[in-house]
C-alpha cells in the first residue's frame, strides 16, 4: 500500500535545529509566515510524533517515509536529508477527520486508523479504536 | 431517544439562546450570542449548519409537538452539547450548552477527549438514576 510521496517540491525545508528555512510554492500561504520559526513551536504536540523520524533521516543520511496523524489529518510524510544538513519534507494528505457529525467521525476515524500502519502509534491507535467501539455500540 | 421533558435551562445556557419560527428561521438571538450569531437573524438555521438538521431536528420537533421543554444531548461539529428547546408563543427558544469538545491534535488527545465525552454522558445517565438509561454514548444520535 506504500505509495511514495511524489511531490516535486518539498512542503518545507528544515535546518539542523528544525527551524523552517524553506517553503514550497504550494504551501506558501500556510508556511511562509512561519519562516525562521522552529517547527515544534508552531505545531504544539507534534514533536514526539515527527522528530524521531527526522532525526533518523539525518542520522542515517537516508530518506524516511512514514504515515502520521496530527491535527485531525493523516498524511504520508517523506523526510529527505540534504548534504548541507537540511531536511526536505514532502507531504501527502491521506485522510481528514470529519467531526461534523458522529457518523462522519466514526467513519473517518476508522479510515484514519486503517491508514496508520506505523508501529509506534499502535497503542494510541488501539485506545482510540476501543473508545470508538463504545461510541459505535451506542448508536 | 435521549430527549427528556425538562424545565428551564440552568446557568449560562439560560442566557445563550436563539428563537426559531416554525420554519426554523432565526427570529431572535440573545445578547450573549449576538456577536457570534446575530448576523444569522432572518436565516434558516440549517443553511448555516450543514448536516445539523438530522441531529438537532428531532429535539425541536418533539418540543413543538408536545408543547413542552425538551432536552437532548447531541454531538455536532466536534462538540457534545446539551440542547434545550422551549416552545413559546413567539417561537421555539433553543438553548445550547457546550459539554465537551473533541481535541484532534494527536491520537492521544483525541482518545482522551472521546473518553471525556463518554464520561460526561455516563455522569448524566447516572444522575438521571434511571436503570433503563444508557450508560454510554448511546445518548448520541
Amino acid at each position: 500500500m506504500a505509495v511514495t510521496v511524489e511531490q516535486q517540491a518539498p512542503l518545507v525545508v528544515l535546518d539542523e535545529s528544525d527551524r523552517i528555512v524553506g517553503v514550497g510554492a504550494y504551501a506558501e500561504s500556510q508556511f511562509r509566515p512561519l519562516l525562521g520559526e522552529v517547527m515544534w513551536d508552531c505545531f504544539p504536540g507534534s514533536k514526539p510524533l515527527f522528530k524521531p523520524y527526522y532525526d533518523s533521516a539525518r542520522r542515517t543520511r537516508e530518506a524516511v517515509e512514514f504515515v502520521q496523524f496530527y491535527d485531525g489529518n493523516v498524511a504520508r510524510v517523506r523526510a529527505v536529508p540534504r548534504s548541507d544538513g537540511q531536511l526536505a519534507l514532502y507531504w501527502e494528505p491521506l485522510a481528514r477527520l470529519d467531526t461534523l457529525t458522529l457518523g462522519g467521525l466514526v467513519t473517518s476515524l476508522e479510515r484514519s486508523l486503517e491508514l496508520l500502519d506505523d508501529r509506534r502509534s499502535g497503542l494510541d491507535r488501539q485506545d482510540a479504536r476501543k473508545t470508538l467501539r463504545i461510541i459505535e455500540g451506542g448508536r | 431517544m435521549s430527549n427528556q421533558a425538562i424545565g428551564a435551562p440552568k446557568g449560562a445556557a439560560r442566557d445563550a439562546y436563539v428563537v426559531l419560527d416554525e420554519h426554523d428561521r432565526i427570529v431572535h438571538v440573545s445578547s450573549v450570542l449576538h456577536s457570534d450569531l446575530g448576523h444569522w437573524t432572518g436565516h434558516v438555521l440549517w443553511d448555516h449548519l450543514p448536516g445539523a438538521r438530522d441531529v438537532y431536528g428531532p429535539c425541536f420537533e418533539e418540543a413543538r409537538s408536545s408543547g413542552r421543554s425538551v432536552e437532548a444531548v447531541v454531538f455536532y461539529a466536534g462538540r457534545l452539547k446539551r440542547l434545550t428547546a422551549l416552545p413559546a408563543a413567539d417561537g421555539l427558544a433553543v438553548h445550547v450548552e457546550r459539554l465537551a469538545e473533541l481535541d484532534v491534535t494527536t491520537l492521544g488527545t483525541l482518545t482522551r477527549s472521546l473518553e471525556r465525552i463518554e464520561a460526561e454522558l455516563d455522569g448524566r445517565a447516572s444522575a438521571r438514576r434511571d436503570p433503563r438509561a444508557p450508560a454510554s454514548l448511546r445518548a448520541l444520535p
